[in-house]
């Protein structure tokens, strides 16, 4: 039987480097170690960037195109991975060491019934065929809790959700009894419901099969809940590692800390605080890498590398000043709240949205009213319509049923047959400024189309200053007139997005997933300014996002929706303290939270 | 703009190139091997379609200049024909319609066609169905029998040839532009444009064609290749241009009953026919290779 507590994978001084064009490498991960434990889950948290996946997947000696691993070891039960050769490498992926990545529609074939997937690992690694075979896949199934599993091995993925698709990638992993476990992301994009029974279904596999697992993440938050251990990266090192709840309770790190204020939380509604800067883009060599971005930075932080230290209980940090660290209060205070004004702004009555060939209407019979100034939450899972909606108030999706009244006059359904004063004052910013923004046209051009169609106040000679203007007021530096959004960082192309919209002078603004794509550090800040922004021009904001604890740092008041229907509404206050739909209960007990409550 | 990228990356997926403006199609071309080649080669048949009247040593329509039927001397470089003309000074003029025609009707079929594909893919629907399925009515037609039939209902002329051929290229263009366009407008740029309530014209001209210029100026490029080829078929088919003015096709289809003789009269035009479509799918390729990496390489110039 398996002993918990026995290292199964043991991690020594790992770097990666990527090879430039030049053919110099760029070392994107230094000198990383960690050890997997029987029965215990190592999450390794991070941004964007970090090198968290690289570590993960070096670490098992696999290499991503164009990497190479420029020293270190990585010991399985005595064996070193990274000097084993490519065919040995194939004996032990997939039947000791297990790998599962973010997307599990990528990872299965589209083309192969789960059972015949399922059947390859068990006939390659342990020679079983034909009903032996079929009774451990029904097995495996069975234990993710894949309802009739007999029946699930004649399907395709695509006929299964995408929370069910990652129990069956998590069933193809765990098909030979593994005693490894990589997940790379394995919950992202999933809603939190399905997030939490993953995570729970992972939990106990990890106990009863007694499996080392590495557990990938850029969700403190849900590491914090789930890991046993917790390690933080920065610019490709560890930045700061020890028990989860030593990490989360009291940081050792100005980074860990940092992160820790930018996580919004549905407990309380309380500031995030962003990072400012952006991360080095290699590994820092003479420096503490995070000096540039700290606030407690000291002029010894940036002539010398700062080695891990731990103070001799088992939570190390890099940092020289970290038993001052510990000491210090939080970051983070109570958001200025918003001040919405009596008039009502919006109001939508009994609207229907319908997609041709779909079931049900994606919105069946939604109203709200939307205040001057108001701040307004609609939170939902996937496909519960939140999205949908909020095409139908800007234009672009036209209703089945049902009116919308901006300041009281009744909207056309299409954005183009509604006056150019209505479709000023509704301005729309979307999730992803990579594909909100055109890439082939610059920053002033983008900024500009708004002014030059609706704002009559400003002459041409005055576009430029004007933009410049905007720019300024959403903290990007100057010299981006000339760019393209491709030379931007993502939070910086949200930015321009949101210079866009206030470029109009709206009254309203509809947001949608406006900071999903980001990294919580660069989330926080983007928030911020929203708040300020919309404080200070009085504009009123729709805000929807999959993300409760988002929408109860940025919302006045909130409305959860499922199945295209409004099932709760409230000030977020009292919805989130006192949440009276079972399904807004449901979801609030899905969060993984920082906060104690 | 040409900064590498320095990323610290996780896999391949997640390194974001931190590319710099998207290099003019131009500056692709120049900085592989292949378009630099093309662009030499082409330049020279070009500057020889132009200059090539200037440097004519005989009148090239004067017959019995040379003896008939001559193989190369020291009068006439590369012989005569069968009328005694100089291979070399009609050589020197012939290469004129093989260019100007496809460059003509290939532009308009690309003016033409892009609109349609353009606007059918961005309306959808019923707008869409008609101008496809114009295109594929169009393109079920074989090349050649829709200019052999203009050709003899119209009778033979440059406006004609312009015409047929652009009638040929029209669908084949449109569609890729179609298809072009139908990824770009799934992009939030064109929600955020219509949003604003922009026309389609200014959704269609400054919202997606910048996105498309790309594929389709590769696509332009093969396209004039085809057309070269298909005018130099007409004309050594005798359907284009009218004796007795010369023309690298025609001059091919007179010479080859006498390329035992003077086997100079058939290579040498065939040669420069050659020469100019090797150089332009080398401009080309180099535009295709550049568009497939979707101009995400940094080009170093």
């Amino acid at each position: 039987m398996t002993v918990r507590g026995e290292v199964v994978l043991d991690v020594d001084g790992l770097s990666v480097g990527y090879v430039r064009r030049d053919g110099s490498i760029n070392t994107v991960v230094d000198s990383v170690s960690f050890q997997l434990e029987r029965g215990t889950i190592l999450g390794l948290a991070g941004e964007s960037g970090c090198g968290k996946s690289t570590t993960a997947l070096a670490a098992i000696s696999y290499r991503a195109p164009g990497s190479r691993i420029l020293s270190g070891r990585s010991q399985l039960q005595g064996v070193d991975l990274l000097g084993l050769s490519t065919q040995r490498l194939r004996r032990i992926w997939g039947s000791k060491v297990a790998y599962v990545a973010q997307s599990a529609a990528l990872a299965l074939n589209p083309a192969l019934t789960v059972g015949r997937q399922l059947s390859q690992p068990l006939a390659v690694h342990l020679g079983l065929h034909g009903s032996a075979s079929r009774a451990r896949q029904v097995e495996l199934l069975e234990s993710m809790g894949l309802p009739d599993p007999a029946r699930a091995l004649r399907r395709y993925p695509f006929q299964f959700s995408g929370g069910q698709q990652q129990r069956v990638a998590l069933a193809l992993a765990l098909s030979c009894k593994p005693d490894v476990l990589i997940l790379d992301e394995p919950t992202t994009g999933l809603d939190v419901t399905t997030q939490a029974r993953i995570t729970k279904l992972l939990r106990g596999l990890v106990t009863d099969f007694g499996l080392g697992c590495l557990y990938v993440s850029h969700d403190l938050a849900l590491l914090a809940t789930l890991a046993d251990r917790l390690a933080v990266m920065y610019a490709g090192e560890i930045v700061e590692a020890g028990a989860a709840g030593a990490v989360v309770s009291k940081q050792r790190h100005p980074y860990t800390q940092a992160l820790l204020a930018a996580v919004p939380s549905v407990r309380r509604p309380r500031e995030v605080v962003g990072i400012p800067g952006r991360p080095p883009t290699s590994v820092v060599l003479d420096a503490c890498a995070y000096a540039p971005r700290c606030r407690y930075v000291l002029p010894a932080c940036r002539t010398g590398r700062v080695a891990m230290r731990d103070p001799g209980d088992g939570h190390a940090a890099r940092c020289i000043r970290l038993e001052e660290i510990e000491k210090l209060p939080a970051l983070g205070s109570e958001l200025a709240a918003a001040r919405p004004g009596r008039d009502v702004l919006l109001e939508v009555d009994g609207i229907v949205c319908a997609y041709t060939g779909a079931e049900g209407p994606a919105v069946n019979g939604v109203g709200f009213v939307v205040h001057g100034a108001e701040r307004v939450g609609i939170v939902g899972e996937s496909g519960s319509g939140k999205s949908t909606l909020l095409r139908a108030i800007a234009g672009l999706h036209r209703p089945q049923a049902g009116s919308i009244r901006l300041g009281g006059i009744e909207l056309a359904p299409t954005a183009v047959k509604r006056p150019r004063s209505v479709r000023r004052e509704i301005q729309l910013v979307f999730q992803n400024p990579d594909s909100s923004l055109n890439p082939r046209h610059t920053i002033l051009d983008i900024v500009a189309r708004p002014i030059r169609l609706f704002r009559d106040d400003v002459p041409r000679a005055r576009e430029r200053e004007t933009v410049q203007e905007l720019l300024d007021a959403v903290k990007l530096p100057s010299g981006l007139l000339y760019r393209y959004p491709a030379e931007l960082s993502g939070g910086q192309r949200q930015r321009v997005a949101l210079a866009r919209a206030f470029s109009a002078k709206p009254s309203l603004l509809l947001c949608d997933e406006v900071t999903s794509a980001l990294d919580v550090s660069v989330q926080a800040t983007i928030l911020e300014l929203i708040a300020e922004l919309s404080e200070q021009t009085q504009t009123a904001v729709v805000w929807v996002s999959h993300d409760l604890a988002v929408v109860r740092t940025i919302a006045n008041r909130a409305l959860v929706m499922r199945d295209g229907e409004v099932c709760e509404e409230g000030e977020t206050d009292e919805l989130f303290a006192a949440a009276r739909h079972p399904y807004t209960r449901e979801l609030l007990a899905a969060i993984p939270e920082l906060l104690p409550a | 703009m040409t900064t590498t990228s320095d990323v610290v990356g996780l896999t391949t997926a997640e390194v974001v190139e931190e590319e710099g403006r998207p290099p003019a199609a131009w500056r692709a071309i120049l900085a592989s091997t292949e378009g630099r080649i093309g662009v030499g080669i082409g330049a020279a048949v070009l500057f020889v379609i132009i200059f090539g009247r200037f440097f004519t040593p005989y009148p090239p329509n004067a017959v019995g200049i040379g003896g008939a039927t001559t193989g190369p001397s020291a009068a006439h470089l590369l012989g005569t024909d069968s009328l005694g003309r100089d291979t070399l000074s009609r050589l020197l003029v012939g290469g004129t319609h093989i260019i100007v025609i496809p460059l003509i009707a290939v532009s308009l079929a690309w003016l033409l066609g892009g609109t349609l594909g353009m606007l059918g893919a961005y309306r959808g629907g019923t707008v869409d169905a008609v101008i496809a399925r114009g295109f594929d009515l169009v393109m079920s037609l074989p090349p050649l029998l829709i200019v052999l039939v203009a050709i003899a209902a119209l009778g033979t002329s440059n406006l004609v040839l312009v015409l047929t051929i652009m009638v040929v290229y029209l669908p084949r263009m449109g569609r890729l532009v179609r298809g072009a366009t139908q990824a770009v407008i799934t992009n939030e740029y064109v929600a955020a444009a219509q949003a604003r309530g922009e026309r389609t014209r200014a959704i269609l001209f400054r919202e997606v064609l910048p996105n498309i210029m790309a594929p389709t100026a590769a696509d332009f490029a093969l396209r004039i290749t085809y057309a070269v080829i298909f005018v130099a078929t007409l004309n050594f088919l005798g359907l284009g241009v009218k004796p007795p003015n010369a023309d690298w096709g025609v001059m091919v289809a007179d010479g080859r009953g006498y390329i035992n003789l003077a086997p100079l009269g058939t290579l040498a035009p065939a040669a420069a026919i050659a020469l100019l479509s090797i150089a332009l799918n080398l401009i080309a390729d180099a535009l295709t290779q550049h568009v497939t990496r979707g101009g995400r390489e940094i080009v170093p110039l």
